[in-house]
């Protein structure tokens, strides 16, 4: 009799330890879902953003018609990748971000540019999304690497093997293309004596 | 913002990105702290040397008027180096207040000498209200 | 995370619970001397206590924003400032976006409020948004974010409630005792003679209420003062760039107009008054305690931006530790990121633009009707009880109809 409750006890919190890994396995997969829109929402903005920017920037620079030409070609790439897998998104979004820092580089050239209230409005969106994009791209990959633990350790990983999770990829920009995030500053110095 | 004189309601002055409290009433002019610290900084990059505590030393005792801002009463201290100019300056540093007749009466004073450095603040009231500059007398 | 959260806690909950257990002892302490039963004691604290809690139940966030002449705005009215916000929110993984104020007051300061982090609102004062450029604000807005993240806010009105409790209890008690409340005590002389014994209890009594006060504030410290460096830890994670929140804590250190000296007179009383400082549950960004120069010292020591970074550094300060082990053990390492290129160039003219970006906003708060002088430009901006048909301008005395 003792024997048998025993058992019973047993099967009881293997069944509960069951439901809760299996849950936790669950709420974990759509914390990356959640973190991933997250991503998308402002890689999105980014996309909606440079249509703008060179519209508003291109009577200014003439001489710059490459630089344009390449932001808007990375961007359409970019916008034409939207479904893919993070890996391959990671990509053509580390493109896009190399091209416009070329292009905002260059703007420092451009006294009139940075006067103009309409382009300095559009500065600070541009630079506030790629810090939200490289914030939410570290909220990102801190979530998929404690997700993917959860489906690579023991026990989770036999509970995951069963219900069929499996790992997230990861949003990585290149390093060399992270180094020379957009450079968007913020003000002219004011040399005023000059 | 009320006239710390008259108790009008104070209009804004912006010159040269700087915000002036005026009053249509008396012509005084309240400079805010936040505003006195960009002016000298902008005042500075242009080749003045000026420093805001020297700028508020010398305290001459309490006056009757009171801050807009605080409603303390405010001391009376002299302006700058030179102490040519006595004004009214809050007690807990919110600003100061310049009478259109003493700031008038300091600027003329000054013309034919050649305005000294430590009097670019005043130079710059100057500027911004060109237009009470000549019909003080009366006042 | 949640582990981290819970180790926060657990030692602060342990500084707390020895203020709850100040606070009966002087309800003990009340009742006995005054009405000879420690119940009763123990019953009017804990009715002060409560009421204490009412008060900051339902006006918690309102009184400390209403009071001080706070706006709510929203992403067009500040873009800056909302999309700091919105970043930091992002960087942390905060749920909801906190809501957003900004204080009229030239003084320098932030703080943050609400009862959970999906009912946060974080303030800053215009002197204050004025002063730091945006990596600066971002650390600054990412230290408030923290408080609210690291569940900082409950506690500490918890704590500050028990503060002020205690603090108002044994001042009416000492003062009673001192002036003409002998004649109170009665009872105390009618109860069954212990003799020494009980004059013992009566000076332990005695002592207990005037030193309760500064304990509770001492435990009080303690405990703003952890909150205050994790909080601190957590901006250098979030924003990736310490550097940052330094320099704008010595922005507020060496802010040499006199507005400063005006808080710290009236510092005292946002310390004891509960109805101030504790109802509102504020984590003013620099509440006295801790040393600003100390705390700037850790971050610009920090070699990475991750919490073991801090807790490196905050060692080579101190010589103590401050972050939980559970958070050391979970975060991997965090490099730090560049500063906004830009931003300490033209330091002057940014500063200029964010003051005027700020003033124009609480100008048309403050239903200011602006226009450009017809002749000279010169920008006007009239006071919504102006009603003259025109306005004369004061730079080129030119007629301005309206």
């Amino acid at each position: 009799m003792i024997f048998a409750s025993i058992i019973v006890a047993i099967i009881i919190i293997l069944v509960l330890v069951f439901v809760g890994i299996y849950n936790g396995l669950v709420g974990a997969r759509n914390g990356v879902k959640n973190a991933w829109a997250q991503i998308d929402v402002q890689l999105k903005r980014r996309h909606d953003l440079i249509p703008n920017l060179v519209e508003t920037v291109k009577g200014y620079m003439e001489h710059e018609r490459g630089t344009l030409e390449a932001v808007t070609s990375a961007r359409n790439l970019a916008q034409s990748m939207s479904n893919a897998g993070p890996a391959d998104r990671a990509k053509a979004e580390g493109d896009l971000g190399s091209a416009l820092s070329r292009l905002l580089a260059v703007v420092e050239n451009y006294p009139n540019l940075k006067a103009n209230e309409n382009f300095l409005a559009l500065q600070e969106e541009l630079t506030s999304t790629e810090n939200k994009i490289s914030f939410s791209r570290q909220f990102y990959n801190d979530i998929v690497l404690k997700y993917n633990n959860m489906i690579q350790m023991f026990p989770s990983n036999m509970i995951a093997g069963m219900g069929g999770f499996q790992p997230s990829e990861f949003f990585e920009v290149k390093d060399a293309g992270e180094r020379e995030a957009p450079k968007v500053s913020f003000s002219a110095p004011p040399k005023t004596s000059s | 913002m009320k006239c710390p004189l008259d108790k009008n309601d104070m209009i804004m002055v912006e010159h040269r990105k700087i915000e002036i409290d005026f009053c249509l009433e008396c012509s005084g002019v309240w400079l805010d702290s936040g505003e006195l610290e960009l002016l000298v900084g902008v005042l500075n990059a242009e080749g003045a040397d000026l420093h805001l505590n020297e700028l508020l030393s010398k305290p001459a005792g309490q006056g009757k008027r009171r801050c807009p801002i605080c409603a303390h009463k405010m001391n009376k201290i002299w302006l700058g180096k030179g102490a040519k100019i006595l004004i009214d300056s809050c007690p807990l540093g919110h600003g100061m207040w310049f009478d259109a007749g003493e700031l008038q009466k300091v600027l003329r004073e000054m013309e034919p000498a050649g305005a000294p450095a430590n009097t670019t603040v005043i130079d710059f009231l100057g500027t911004a209200f060109q237009a009470t500059h000549g019909k003080d007398s009366k006042g | 995370m949640w582990e981290q959260i819970r180790d926060n806690q657990v030692r602060s909950v342990i500084l707390v619970t020895f203020m709850g257990i100040l606070l009966l002892l002087v309800g003990f302490a009340i009742g006995y001397y005054f009405f000879g039963d420690p119940v009763l004691g123990l019953i009017i604290a804990a009715l002060v206590w409560g009421v204490m809690n009412l008060i900051a139940l339902f006006q918690g966030d309102s009184i400390i924003l209403g009071m001080s002449d706070a706006h709510k705005i929203g992403p067009d009215d500040h873009p800056r400032l909302y999309n700091v916000v919105e970043e930091m929110k992002i960087a942390s993984g905060l749920k909801k976006m906190p809501d957003i104020y900004i204080i009229d007051d030239p003084a320098l300061n932030a703080f943050s409020t609400g009862r959970d982090p999906d009912h946060a609102s974080v303030a800053i004062t215009s002197g204050l948004l004025d002063k730091l450029n945006r990596d600066e604000l971002q650390g600054v807005i990412g230290h408030e974010i923290g408080h609210v993240n690291n569940r900082d806010i409950r506690l500490m009105m918890l704590a500050s409630i028990l503060l002020g409790t205690i603090v108002i209890l044994s001042w009416y008690a000492t003062r009673i005792m001192f002036f003409g409340g002998m004649g109170g005590g009665g009872r105390r002389g009618g109860s069954s003679g212990g003799g020494a014994a009980q004059l013992i209890i009566l000076v332990v009594g005695l002592v207990l209420l005037i030193l309760a006060p500064i304990f509770a504030q001492l435990i009080y410290f303690a405990v703003s003062r952890r909150r205050e460096y994790l909080a601190d830890a957590s901006s250098a994670l979030y924003t990736r760039y310490p550097d940052g929140l330094a320099s704008a804590l010595e922005k507020l250190e060496n802010n040499d107009t006199k507005v400063q000296t005006a808080n710290k007179a009236t510092a005292p009383m946002y310390i004891s008054n509960p109805f101030y400082k504790g109802g509102s549950a504020g984590n003013d960004l620099f509440a006295t305690h801790p040393p600003l120069a100390e705390r700037v010292h850790i971050l610009r020591a920090m070699s990475g931006a991750s919490y073991a970074d801090y807790e490196k550094s905050y060692k080579e300060v101190t010589k103590e530790s401050v972050i939980p082990g559970s958070a050391l053990k979970e975060t991997a390492a965090v490099g730090l990121r560049e500063a906004t290129p830009g931003a300490q160039a033209g330091e002057l003219q940014d500063q200029l633009d964010r003051t005027r970006q700020t003033s124009d906003m609480l100008w048309k708060m403050h239903n200011y009707r602006s226009l450009n002088c017809s002749n000279c430009g010169t920008l006007l901006r009239l006071p919504p009880s102006y009603n003259q048909p025109s306005v004369r301008c004061p730079h080129c005395g030119f007629e301005n109809p309206l």
